[in-house]
């Protein structure tokens, strides 16, 4: 029933390099623009406000699958350049992962920021310093739950690039499928990486967590 | 110069020797007013005490003086620099003022020594050997030299609190704000704590506290204030207070306060 792995192989780490490819690219994109959006949320006038709540709303209320079409289809004709397919899908996935991620590192900054940014000052420090030094250090390490449950949705909604054409690890299941019609089994069979994949990234995260957790403090978000 | 002029120049103070002064300043939260025209000077080597029923305003007229709340009105001098004007670098400031929390606040992802070298490497951009030689000194002098490695949450609310004192003193700031230092910790662990302000005070570290630490108060304040409802309403040296203070309301809290250190 599984012969077709070893034949298909090249295929299947093809479409698996591409997956993870564009899961770690977009969640980090997505981890730098979201704590720039966090940022904002907190420190800026109305307009940025209004700008971020926009931007999370459009990102975070339409599908995945269709802010990837717009990016393919529309904006190469609005702005007569054409994209490079892989780097629209990395661009799409890590905007799309921001609007996410900078509600979770907002959550996480706010319950540790009155105090710390009060002490941060009394030493001296400005406020662009206390943030990289106190808040955010603090705030990444409360992050890591979060993340890792982005990061397991992120790496499931990825398989959306196949409908642009793009040879991901579903992509590859669709290629495989047209030649073996064995629909169950090559299924099966990627669906297996993926469980596979996301299990031991997750587990690895669980690790990080519990060594980067500040000794002394339990949990302080839930 | 001879010693006798050096003794002099000491006692004498003159205009240059304020360091840090609030004029007419006011703060107000919604309905509260916290501060209501406060005035107050502080002149190097002062050790003064504001004292007071908690909720009149204190905490926050001391936060103006260190510009971590801005006051709404009135102006706030450190030595003869205005902080509340217009394009001030605040920051530049606040590293000149030492300040510690009534809830410590030390930084909880760092151990007590990266809490005391943060503001030595980052604002007064100190080596990393001379940050820590400084640092150690610091922590050293409140007698806190045993748990150096440890993380906030891993010491005892004295030690965190005396780690709090020499996160503000590392920086030989030209004066110390304390917020009630000693009024979040169980009563068996101030003791620790006054002994380190006690050693501060002995060095000649201008200060000004909000505490209720009467016994305290007695041994080093120069000069006690009592604030209540946004306001200074009696200043005197200790020993009036103890004895006849004026305002009927001095005359209660301290009565309150008396029975309450006698009564434990």
């Amino acid at each position: 029933m599984f012969e077709f792995v070893s034949e298909f192989l090249p295929w299947i780490i093809q479409g698996f390099t591409l997956t993870v490819e564009i899961t770690l690219f977009g969640i980090f994109l997505g981890l730098g623009i979201g704590i720039l959006l966090a940022i904002g949320d907190l420190y800026g006038g109305k307009l940025v406000k209004g700008f971020i709540a926009i931007y999370v709303e459009f990102f975070r209320g339409s599908p995945l699958f269709i802010q990837l079409f717009l990016a393919y289809y529309t904006v190469p004709a609005l702005l007569h350049i054409p994209l490079d397919p892989y780097i629209t899908a990395f661009l799409v996935f890590g905007l799309n992962s921001a609007g996410y991620q900078k509600g979770y590192i907002k959550g996480a900054m706010e319950t540790i920021y009155e105090d710390q940014m009060a002490a941060g000052l009394s030493t001296g420090m400005s406020r662009a310093q206390t943030l990289r030094h106190v808040i955010i250090p603090q705030a990444l390490r409360i992050l890591i739950p979060s993340w890792t449950n982005e990061f397991c949705s992120l790496t499931k909604s990825s398989s959306v690039v196949a409908y642009v054409g793009l040879f991901d690890l579903v992509g590859a299941g669709r290629e495989i499928i047209g030649i073996t019609y064995d629909v169950l089994a090559v299924w099966l069979v990627i669906g297996a990486i993926y469980l596979a994949w996301i299990t031991g990234f997750a587990k690895i995260m669980d690790i990080i967590y519990e060594k980067k957790k500040i000794p002394g403090v339990e949990l302080l978000m839930q | 110069m001879g010693k006798q002029e050096k003794e002099k120049n000491r006692t004498v103070k003159t205009m240059t020797d304020v360091v840090m002064e609030a004029r007419n300043v006011y703060k107000t939260y919604g309905k509260l007013e916290a501060v209501k025209g406060v005035s107050l000077q502080i002149r190097k080597g002062d050790i003064k005490l504001i004292f007071g029923p908690s909720g009149s305003g204190k905490s926050t007229f001391l936060r103006c003086l260190a510009m971590l709340t801005m006051p709404d009105k009135g102006e706030v001098y450190l030595g003869e620099q205005c902080l509340t004007k217009p394009g001030v670098d605040l920051n530049k400031a606040r590293a000149r003022i030492g300040f510690v929390f009534q809830h410590i606040y030390l930084f909880r992802h760092l151990t007590a020594l990266g809490n005391v070298e943060l503001a030595l490497r980052e604002v007064l951009k100190l080596s990393k050997q001379e940050a820590r030689e400084r640092a150690l000194a610091a922590l050293k002098e409140v007698k806190v030299a045993d748990c150096i490695n440890r993380y906030p949450a891993q010491m005892s609310g004295g030690q965190a609190q005396r780690v709090g004192i020499a996160r503000a003193i590392a920086r030989n700031p030209d004066i110390i704000l304390l917020d009630e230092p000693t009024s979040a910790l169980d009563p068996e662990l101030t003791g620790e704590v006054i002994d380190s302000l006690r050693d501060l005070a002995k060095e000649g570290t201008t200060m000004l506290i909000v505490s209720h630490e009467m016994p305290f108060a007695r041994e080093v304040a120069e000069e006690m204030i009592f604030y209540d409802e946004g306001a200074i309403v009696e200043t005197g040296i200790p020993s009036h207070f103890f004895n006849s203070p004026n305002s009927d309301r001095a005359k209660k809290f301290m009565n309150r306060i008396i029975n309450r250190t006698t009564r434990e």
